[in-house]
């Protein structure tokens, strides 16, 4: 299990993005995070990836400890890609097609049957015609699919997605979301952070609702039909008129 | 007297001052990437120390003249330290302060406004440091450096002509000799041209084609 406790982060110039965030992420679930923009979900993602390091708290990932600030003897090394995640802004190697983005991380892991795996996530995630351009000569859509698949290929253990389906068409977000559900089935622990409140409602087994620097709201789906506070029942109208 | 006529009559001057030319930029070329390279990585490296050297260091060498760091260092230098350097020499190090400076400076901000998502991409794609390096960054490093340093190194092999100001017997030193010998400067000056086409062309198309190749516009849509 990936576990966070009284996470806080702060900038340098002192101004505060989140503080004692609590959460589990388990393998074999999915964790859904919602929220309005500007709330510090991106960067609860980055500390919960070892990117970022928050201020104050600890972490365990399958009993693995990391302490902040962090302690004089450092923390141990980040267990990537166990732990990987899938940005926002994507991040591919403008050098390398999508194909080779993809393969290459998987033949420096020393998986041997990389060329082979991907068959089937092209097939899942319509890649074929796409798949030998260039990130620059593919739509974000595209290039959203070929990252996903990048993680995936990895065979992660937990897996920290970013608005991954924001480019994507409804057909496509349908196909996604359904490759996620099998996910949990083989044992990988998903959090992902979303506006899609129905993948939310139908598919994930914890929701985290975050406002102000805070998990102002936690449960089963059930509490986007219930919600418990002022602040996420407000958020739901918002979205509810805007849709 | 054609071109033609002059190469031949006179081709054994025109190969010793092209023999000297070549040398003079063997060295600078040589010393100047390998050392311009390797003092950008450690200016990037150390961006509060050694980076601003580089940085200042550069600006100056490009504020002024390279003539004038040229006499500078021919005439007042070894005045003022009562020695007597061989013009080739003092050329050869004029020209490699100028490059190792050029080069490393190109490199230096290479490395250091290199876009830090690729890293942290293939840092969560469990990339050790080497594999990134060797995987991610110097390919993208090389498709943007290589063409900006060759085209330094034509405007390098133009500035050896400054040589012969100071009496080193490169190749255009010993055209201006055989023109004051035989007055033909219209043929002389255009096989000199000739020749630096020659030399100058295949490089800066190298250097276009490499551009066109590797640094093709990488602007995501």
């Amino acid at each position: 299990m990936l576990s966070a406790r009284n996470l806080s982060f702060a900038y340098e110039n002192g101004k505060t993005i989140f503080t004692d965030v609590s959460l589990d992420i388990t393998p074999g679930e999915i964790t859904v995070l919602i929220g309005p923009s500007g709330t510090g979900k991106t960067t609860l993602l980055r500390a919960l990836a070892l990117l970022d390091a928050p201020q104050a708290g600890t972490m365990s990932i399958d009993g693995t400890d990391f302490r902040f600030p962090v302690p004089p003897e450092g923390n141990p090394p980040p267990p990537y890609p166990k732990l990987t995640t899938v940005f926002q802004q994507l991040f591919l190697w403008p050098h390398l097609t999508l194909r080779e983005n993809i393969l290459l991380p998987v033949r420096l892991s020393g998986q041997e049957d990389g060329p082979e795996t991907l068959e089937p996530l092209i097939r899942a995630f319509d890649m074929g015609e796409f798949i030998d351009r260039f990130p620059n000569e593919a739509s974000l859509g595209q290039r959203q699919r070929a990252a996903l698949a990048r993680s995936l290929m990895l065979r992660p253990r937990y897996l920290l997605l970013d608005e991954i389906t924001s480019a994507l068409d409804v057909e496509q977000i349908a196909k996604i979301l359904s490759h996620l559900k099998t996910l949990r089935g083989q044992d990988i622990g998903i959090f992902i952070i979303t506006h899609l409140l129905g993948f939310a409602r139908h598919t994930a087994d914890q929701v985290l609702f975050m406002a102000d620097g805070q998990i102002a709201e936690r449960g089963g789906p059930e509490i986007l039909k219930n919600p418990q506070t002022e602040r996420l029942y407000q958020f739901l109208s918002v979205i509810a008129a805007a849709s | 007297m054609s071109v033609f006529d002059i190469l031949i009559t006179y081709h054994i001057a025109f190969l010793q001052g092209l023999v000297v030319t070549l040398q003079l930029c063997g060295i600078v070329w040589s010393l100047g990437i390998t050392g311009g390279i390797a003092l950008g990585i450690v200016s990037a490296q150390h961006p509060k120390s050694w980076g601003r050297v580089t940085q200042g260091v550069s600006f100056g060498f490009s504020a002024i003249p390279a003539l004038v760091i040229l006499f500078w260092l021919h005439y007042p230098a070894q005045a003022m330290f009562d020695v007597v350097i061989d013009p080739f020499y003092t050329a050869s190090l004029t020209l490699c302060l100028v490059n190792l400076f050029a080069v490393g400076e190109v490199v230096r901000q290479s490395i250091s406004d290199f876009p830090a998502q690729y890293i942290t991409a293939a840092r969560v794609c469990g990339m050790n440091t080497r594999q990134i390096v060797r995987y991610i960054q110097l390919p993208l490093l090389f498709r943007q450096l290589l063409p900006t340093i060759m085209i330094l190194q034509v405007g390098i092999l133009h500035m050896s002509l400054f040589a012969s100001l100071i009496s080193v017997e490169e190749i255009f030193r010993v055209a201006q000799r055989i023109n004051s010998i035989i007055y033909r400067p219209i043929e002389i000056y255009t096989a000199l041209a000739l020749f630096f086409l020659a030399v100058c062309l295949p490089i800066n198309m190298l250097a276009a084609w490499l551009k066109n190749r590797y640094t093709r516009n990488l602007s995501e849509r």
